[in-house]
Parts: structure tokens; C-alpha cells; sequence
């Protein structure tokens, strides 16, 4: 579903040269994130410019969760808050949740159901559209006061973004040269596809707050190297391991990523007993007293017991045997992100597959019994980075090139991909 | 009610201070014995309580699942070592029915964490539980915590 493109002409890039002056890349390139990226106060504002300002698409949420006229849900892009409503047409509509008169925050409720957008601050009122209708006392009173007689309803509207919907995900973009959702998506829409084939339904939030850059929770996802090595809970129990059938698939731009790995489909290997011998996620010692919660059902038909995609820079959809989310990621200052996670299903599962997914949620999420340690590497490596002064990250597992690695999990090649994108919107 | 109350108060106070010390002296497999075999253990947020949706942090439905998640806590999962500190006040006892008593309290959770001694309220909320007399014991049927905020600062790995 198209939305209308934004009616504000784009802001006129600023000069980065006294930045990129100061700040070196490492010479040997995307094999290298130098540690001030993760920590830089003028990096992180140049990236709310060129990144979550610039041409990416943005998640803003599912279209069930808003399903029908005049329902709306506030959320973020970066640093600015953006509201997504359904309006009187059906359709889906992105602006900045912020008035046009004097900046306040338009809708204040998560999720809500309104007739129009009403500003409390003077009752500036939009409709779900985010065209200005009604601003109080806009003629005065009694020939006082008043606004200009030029005043231009419709020159004062909420600031709109671009927005478009695929397989019922919501996505918004402040850019109106960026190609159409799914053409952006390229191959990595496949894996999309694959998990959000009919209506969805919502099943429940958690945030998790994590003190540290966004981008080291960005690379986590696009990082199949460290799934079997760092989560003992995957290997323990054989929901995912190195010795599966697994691959990785990126689309051309190298943005958007999915890894997935197929359940009983181990295949033996010298090197893989030698290697899984030391590793700490070969735990034998560990069973489990009720193992009902690692009970999965095929649903797609297709094997896969894992996937996780991840789309440049901010969006995380994964299946986890049958646990579904979507997981938002929101750069809060340098040193904090908000990683949202929706949980969801689909609007016609009977109660038993329902009650496998909640089951299946104590797995993920900010209390995952699988995903709990990413948060605490993210913040630990936040940590050890310190100031950024000094170091670089190392990052050549399966090569030095973009596609060196090719399709195996045993590789870095999304994470590389990732600083290429990075440096080119970010002209470092 | 009101004789059941008199009856039962320092039971069921005992009972929520009993696991909360439990946690807080680091002995926290010990819950899973104030829990019932086949009682309910939930950690959920207001935000999706109060919307009706029904997913929860943490949803075990059984002492064994209890207790495999303290195992993965202890043997799987990696995170920086903290501590807990468990402020409970307000304990009482609102209705019962079939032998069960309906008990809420408040609960103040401080996280300590053991590298560098920062400190930081964690989670506050609402016990909203279901407590079994026998014999003039008491055990938890089900414990479900109610969290105030929607956003969990960092993991949630140790039970509340």
C-alpha cells in the first residue's frame, strides 16, 4: 500500500568535512570498525542525518496494529517521534508526531483510536492524514488577535513521511528518492515472505533497554558466527547448530540479511566434533527437567527451525521454532538503544498454536532463556570500547572481501556488508 | 473472610518474604519449593496486562520449568553478575476462594551489579498471587508479577 510522498522538500545536507577531517577509517576498510563510531556524540548526529533521516526504509510496526479507521500507534525513527494511522481510506499514513505550530507531541498513548490528530497544547487539529483543519481562535476575538490573513491552512501540516506496507510490516522513509519497499528489500523480501504469508496478530511487547551504541546491537543479528558459540541454550538442546544444513542469503546492496537453520539435519564431521568439543555450547551437562518448551511444529513446511533476518539498520524479524517477532531497534544517545520486540501470530491460529508461541517466548526477548546474553555482550563490548580513543574491531572470518564466505553461517561477510553500507551514507 | 484473614496472615507473609530472601541470598532454586508442582510462575508487564495481551516475560508453568530456567541461569546463560534486593511491603490478603487465599503485595527490586557496584532500581510492580493453606502450610498455586514499566533495563535472568 502506497502512501502520499512527503509534501516537505528534503533538508539540505550538511558539510560532515570538519567530521570525516578528524575521524580516520581504519585503511584496510570494511574489515575494520574503528571504536569511536560506537561512542562519537558528532557521529551519532550525522548518523540521525544520513541514516535515520536519509534513504533507509524504517519499521514502524504491523498493520494489525492498526487495523482500522482512525487507529494509531506512536513510535520512533531514530530520535524523532513518528506516528503511523490508519486513515477513513484505509490507508496507512507516517508523520512526525510533532505539531507544526510549536513542536509538542501530538499524540501522547502508545495505541490509540482517534477522529482526528488534536494537538493540546492551542488545539491545532489535523486530520488522519496529518493536514492541519482547525487552529484555535485562528480569526481572534472580536477583531483581535487572531494569525495572519495569509495564514494557509494547508501549508501547516503535520511533516509526512513516505510509507508503505509488505506482508503486513509497516515501513516509513523521509526520503522520496528511495526505490519502492519491496525493490529495496530485494532478495532478503524472500524471507519475509516466507513467515508473513497471512494477517497477523499481536500477542505482546517487551522492551529491552540496552546501555549501548546501537550498532553493536545491529551487527549482533547480521553475526551467524557467534549463534552456536555464544547461546548454549541452541546448541544444548538442537534447535540450531553449526553441524545443520544452513545458509545465509543477502540481497545485492548487501543491506538486508537472513540466516536460517534447519532442525535435525545434522550432518557428522571430523572437524566439526573437534571443534565442538571445546566449545562451551556443547554443554552436556545441561537438560532439561520439562523439555515440552522446546516443542515445535514445522508451520511453514520447509524445515526451518531458525531465521533471523535483519534489514539495514534498524529491523529484526525472527522465527524461532514457532516463536514469531518483530524487534525495533531505537538509538536513544550514543551509549543506549531501545530494542523493541513485538511478539506476534497469525490472526487465524487455533489456541493451541497460540499457546506454543507464548510458550516459545520465554526463549527470546529480554528474558530469553536463549537471546538473554546479546544484551550483555553489547553492553560489555560498550564497555571495554570505552572512549573509542583507541582500537578497531577485526572482522575477517570468511574473508576480507564483501562476498568472501559465500553462503556459509561460518562467516562475517553481513557484518562487513554492514560497515560498507555505514560508510557510504555516512561518507566516512 | 475476616477470621481466614487473622488465620492465615503471617503464613502467607512469610511465604512472599520467604522467597524474596530466597533471591536475594543467592539460594534461588530454593522458590522452586514454595511453589506448587504444577503451579504457575509469570513475570509480565502492565503495559501488555493492561491491553490484554497475553505475553509474558516470563511464563513457567510448572516447578520443573522454574527450576530449568534457574539451571539455564546458572549454567547456560552469560550476563554481568549482579545481585538483587527485594523491597516488599504491603502484603495482603484481598478475597479466597476453594481453599486459596488471593494475595497482592508491592515489590521494589534494586540490582547491584558485583563489577563496579553500580546500583539502579530494576523493576517495581505488583505481586498478584494464589496461596495454598494445607495443614498450616503455605505455598504459592500461582505467582504472577506485574511489572509498572514496559522496558526491562538490560536481561531479566535472575527470578524476581
Amino acid at each position: 500500500m502506497n502512501c502520499p510522498n512527503p509534501s516537505t522538500a528534503r533538508e539540505a545536507p550538511v558539510s560532515f568535512s570538519a567530521l570525516s577531517a578528524r575521524r580516520q577509517w581504519p585503511a584496510e576498510g570494511f574489515t575494520r570498525a574503528p571504536y569511536w563510531v560506537y561512542s562519537d556524540r558528532e557521529i551519532y548526529a550525522r548518523e540521525q542525518e544520513a541514516i535515520f533521516r536519509g534513504k533507509s526504509w524504517h519499521y514502524l510496526g504491523l498493520e494489525a496494529e492498526v487495523p482500522d479507521a482512525g487507529s494509531y500507534k506512536t513510535t520512533y525513527i531514530g530520535d524523532a517521534s513518528v506516528l503511523l494511522v490508519r486513515a477513513e481510506d484505509g490507508s496507512l499514513n507516517a508523520m512526525l508526531n510533532r505539531c507544526a505550530h510549536r513542536g509538542n507531541m501530538v499524540m501522547r498513548e502508545a495505541f490509540g483510536k482517534a477522529a482526528k490528530l488534536n494537538c493540546v497544547y492551542h488545539a491545532w487539529n489535523y486530520n488522519l492524514k496529518g493536514d492541519l483543519t482547525f487552529a484555535a481562535f485562528r480569526h481572534g476575538l472580536r477583531g483581535e488577535g487572531g494569525l495572519p490573513k495569509d495564514f494557509q491552512l494547508e501549508e501547516h501540516g503535520l511533516q509526512k513521511l513516505r510509507c508503505e506496507s509488505f506482508c503486513g510490516l509497516v515501513f516509513a522513509t523521509y526520503s522520496g528518492d528511495t526505490p519502492p519497499l519491496q525493490e529495496w528489500l530485494g532478495d532478503v523480501a524472500d524471507g519475509i515472505r516466507r513467515v508473513c504469508n497471512r494477517p497477523l496478530k499481536v500477542l505482546g511487547y517487551d522492551t529491552q533497554r540496552i546501555h549501548a551504541n546501537w550498532k553493536a546491537y545491529h551487527e549482533n543479528p547480521r553475526d551467524s558466527y557467534h549463534a552456536n558459540i555464544l547461546h548454549t541454550f541452541y546448541g544444548t538442546f538442537g534447535l540450531s547448530r553449526q553441524s545443520q544444513e544452513s545458509g545465509m542469503v543477502l540481497d545485492k546492496s548487501g543491506r538486508h540479511v537472513y540466516f536460517y537453520t534447519k532442525a535435525g539435519t545434522e550432518k557428522a564431521s571430523a572437524d566439526d566434533k573437534e571443534t565442538a568439543s571445546a566449545l562451551r555450547s556443547n554443554n552436556d551437562g545441561l537438560t532439561l527437567e520439562d523439555p515440552s518448551i522446546l516443542k515445535w511444529r514445522d508451520e511453514f513446511g520447509d524445515g526451518v527451525s531458525v531465521q533471523i533476518l535483519t534489514t539495514y539498520p534498524s529491523f529484526v524479524l525472527h522465527q524461532i521454532a514457532n516463536s514469531l517477532a518483530t524487534r525495533q531497534l531505537l538509538p536513544k544517545g550514543p551509549g543506549q538503544s531501545d530494542l523493541v520486540w513485538t511478539y506476534f501470530g497469525f490472526a487465524d491460529d487455533d489456541e493451541e498454536t497460540t499457546r506454543t508461541r507464548l510458550v516459545q517466548a520465554n526463549l527470546a526477548g529480554s528474558a530469553g532463556m536463549i537471546s538473554v546474553e546479546d544484551a550483555a555482550v553489547c553492553e560489555m563490548m560498550q564497555r571495554a570500547m570505552g572512549d573509542g580513543a583507541t582500537g578497531e574491531s577485526f572482522i575477517e572470518m570468511g574473508g576480507k572481501d564483501l562476498d568472501g564466505g559465500g553462503n556459509t553461517k561460518l562467516s562475517e561477510r553481513a557484518i562487513r556488508n554492514f560497515w560498507n553500507a555505514y560508510r557510504q551514507d555516512m561518507a566516512l | 473472610m475476616e477470621l481466614m484473614h487473622e488465620q492465615h496472615f503471617r503464613a502467607v507473609e512469610n511465604l512472599v518474604h520467604e522467597w524474596a530472601r530466597a533471591i536475594d541470598e543467592n539460594r534461588v532454586e530454593a522458590i522452586c519449593e514454595l511453589l506448587a508442582p504444577q503451579g504457575r510462575y509469570t513475570v509480565k508487564s502492565r503495559f501488555n496486562a493492561d491491553r490484554n495481551l497475553p505475553i509474558a516475560l516470563i511464563d513457567a508453568h510448572s516447578a520443573a520449568q522454574l527450576r530449568d530456567r534457574i539451571k539455564s541461569m546458572r549454567i547456560a546463560n552469560i550476563y554481568e553478575p549482579h545481585h538483587y534486593r527485594h523491597i516488599v511491603s504491603g502484603v495482603q490478603i484481598v478475597g479466597g476462594q476453594d481453599g486459596a487465599l488471593d494475595v497482592r503485595s508491592s515489590f521494589l527490586v534494586i540490582r547491584t551489579m558485583e563489577l563496579d557496584g553500580t546500583m539502579k532500581i530494576f523493576a517495581s510492580g505488583q505481586c498478584r498471587d494464589v496461596v495454598d493453606i494445607y495443614l498450616g502450610q503455605a505455598r504459592f498455586r500461582s505467582r504472577e508479577f506485574v511489572l509498572d514499566s514496559r522496558a526491562v533495563e538490560t536481561l531479566l535472568v535472575i527470578p524476581l
